[in-house]
């Protein structure tokens, strides 16, 4: 059985993907499986989407823990543990990585043994988030990495799934997702079926045992207030929006204001200051500043910067 | 409890520059209805209890995380403003036995989306009207069930594209006038807000605030996710709802009806249209003129009713 999960930020289309991947597996004469998971998805917050394809009934059911293939439309999403991109990886599993970085550094980083495979879509995309037809390609390269799907039955799948959108639009996904196939033909075979998973074969995940408790110890009453806080919403972030304080003119109610999230504040010497941990990068405060105070940055290059200063 | 406004808006630079709801909530970038709250929120502060139909909102609460300072209570779609009641009688009945002071009396605020406030909600909230409670009401609008993926509401405008209205000319129906509906009840105070508009915004909430009764708020909330534009974009068109006239900022009290922002020259609807994925088959790949100009007569026709209020 094929077991393949795909990562990125909502608004990439890794749902999409998923569907052109299991509608191609079903041509093919695959049972499968294809889900995104459901959740409060929003843009630029991680989500993922999964396919199971057999050519037997697939009796698994929920979220794949062991994957044979994970394809990382995002590489920014690794870091991130809510992402839970690296979760089940092996030496069985292939890694497809959309990322500027090599393999090789890949695998050193994540110190892996799985086999790492990059693909390096956008590099002059400034918002990660809206990567042009990366859902196409993704959905291309992991077709072309199991081997079993030909060119024909893919680009058929593809513009069924697309047949909502414009002609024009189908035609220029078909022609990218066409030349990303043939470039990942060469490793045509090397996502492998994953074995059959039997019930006896179950490893009990790494969790720690608690015992039973009454709702009111295992569930706690919360008393204080604002726990919102520890939520980090600043890792949704694809770009970057930074004060120029020499142009800032100091009218902090205005950024400060529209701000959805309220992650602005207001320092005592009168000037806004955004708070990253939690600022999700909507850039309303670029867009409204009067005296255009606040440029927007790609996130990553802005963390590059972060790590040059402090090294 | 003592009905007062600690604060007058005059002025932009009069908006509060702390912010009293907690940052971290799962709600979209940009999110157009999460920028009334916290605007109304700063100025209601702490002593609130939020009662929340199930929405896009619904998320703000999740265990053990919360952004408010005080209580929220989670309803179904059809009944938060009956939640409201209960804890408007339960604060009452305490304060009556002495067992709460009277400096913590609190505020109930509904707040629910459009989903629940033009439609499923409707007999409760009538109902709660009709009983006089003394609560303050919330509808952040986003014309579309948000929260599941914008299908269709009662409060989705003509010609919208939702996950259910696909066809070439979009939703076929047009926006319930909620408005009308909640004023005809002779409630305390009805007004439409919005948080491009925050100066109008926080003058609304320091009136009502002085007031006893239902008190009831509809947000037109920019939603980038289910209106399909850059959530930069949030301030911008809700400025422009405004501008054209397609969103009217006015506020009903005592039987009459006042318009508190009547845009002077209004902007053609193309200008808040077309920045808006959900009308973007308006204008391509042909450009739809009978469908903008029934829209833009819609808009018209409003104004020219009610060029004297």
């Amino acid at each position: 059985m094929f077991r393949i999960r795909f990562h990125g930020r909502g608004g990439q289309g890794m749902k999409t993907a998923s569907r052109i991947l299991g509608t191609a597996f079903f041509k093919t004469g695959y049972e499968v499986q294809d889900a995104p998971r459901y959740g409060a998805e929003r843009r630029g917050a991680p989500i993922f989407a999964y396919v199971r394809a057999d050519k037997s009934a697939i009796n698994e059911r929920g979220i794949i823990s062991h994957p044979d293939l994970v394809v990382i439309a995002d590489d920014t999403l690794v870091g991130m543990p809510a992402a839970g991109v690296t979760q089940g990886i092996d030496a069985h599993t292939l890694l497809l990585i959309n990322s500027h970085d090599s393999a090789s550094t890949w695998q050193q980083r994540l110190n892996t043994e799985a086999n790492v495979l990059t693909l390096s879509a956008g590099e002059d995309v400034a918002d990660r988030a809206t990567l042009p037809f990366i859902s196409s390609r993704c959905a291309a390269a992991a077709a072309a990495l199991t081997g079993v799907i030909t060119r024909e039955i893919f680009i058929e799948a593809l513009c069924e799934e697309l047949d909502h959108l414009r002609q024009d639009i189908i035609d220029q996904n078909r022609d990218i997702a066409l030349s990303e196939f043939d470039d990942m033909t060469v490793n045509a075979g090397l996502a492998k079926q994953g074995g059959l998973a039997t019930a006896s074969d179950y490893v009990k995940p790494d969790w720690i045992a608690l015992p039973f408790e009454s709702a009111q110890i295992s569930n706690l009453a919360i008393h204080a207030g604002v726990t919102s806080v520890k939520v980090r919403t600043g890792l949704w972030r694809t770009m970057r929006p930074v004060i120029n304080y020499p142009n800032c003119s100091g009218c902090a109610w205005i950024c400060s204001t529209y701000c959805p999230d309220g992650a602005i504040k207001v320092r005592t010497d009168g000037y806004p200051e955004i708070d990253y941990e939690h600022c999700k990068g909507c850039l309303v405060c670029v867009a409204q500043c009067p005296p255009h105070a606040i440029e927007s940055i790609p996130e990553h290059i802005a963390r590059d910067q972060e790590v040059g200063e402090t090294t | 409890m003592i009905k007062q406004s600690p604060v007058h808006f005059h002025r932009m630079k009069d908006m509060p520059s702390t912010h009293l709801l907690g940052t971290g909530t799962p709600m979209c970038a940009g999110c157009g209805g999460l920028e009334t709250l916290h605007t109304m929120y700063d100025i209601l502060g702490r002593k609130t209890v939020f009662v929340n139909a199930a929405g896009c909102m619904t998320l703000l609460s999740v265990y053990p995380f919360t952004p408010f300072h005080g209580g929220w209570l989670y309803t179904s779609m059809a009944s938060a403003p009956a939640g409201a009641q209960g804890v408007r009688d339960a604060v009452d009945i305490l304060l009556q036995k002495q067992k709460l002071p009277a400096e913590e009396d609190v505020e109930v605020v509904v707040v629910t989306g459009d989903g629940a406030a033009y439609g499923m909600g409707m007999s409760a909230t009538s109902g709660a009207m009709d009983r006089k409670l003394d609560f303050i009401y919330l509808c952040y609008d986003n014309e579309g069930y948000g929260n599941t993926g914008q299908q269709y509401s009662a409060a989705t405008p003509h010609a919208a594209l939702t996950s259910t209205s696909k066809g070439s000319h979009g939703y076929p129906g047009y926006k319930k006038d909620l408005f009308s509906i909640w004023a005809a009840h002779n409630p305390a105070y009805v007004a439409t807000v919005i948080a491009a508009e925050p100066l109008d915004l926080a003058k609304k909430i320091e009136k009502l605030q002085t007031m006893t009764g239902p008190r009831m708020l509809i947000s037109l909330a920019p939603c980038p996710t289910g209106w399909d534009y850059e959530p930069e974009l949030s301030v911008e068109i809700g400025r422009l709802a405004v501008q054209t006239g397609v969103w009217p900022l006015k506020e009903y009290v005592e039987g009459e009806v006042r318009h508190t922002k009547v845009p002077k020259q209004r902007k053609p609807v193309d200008d808040y249209l077309k920045l808006q994925g959900r009308f973007k088959h308006l204008f391509e790949p042909h450009c739809d003129e009978q469908a903008i100009a029934e829209i833009q007569a819609r808009v018209d026709s409003y104004w020219d009713k009610n060029a004297a209020k």
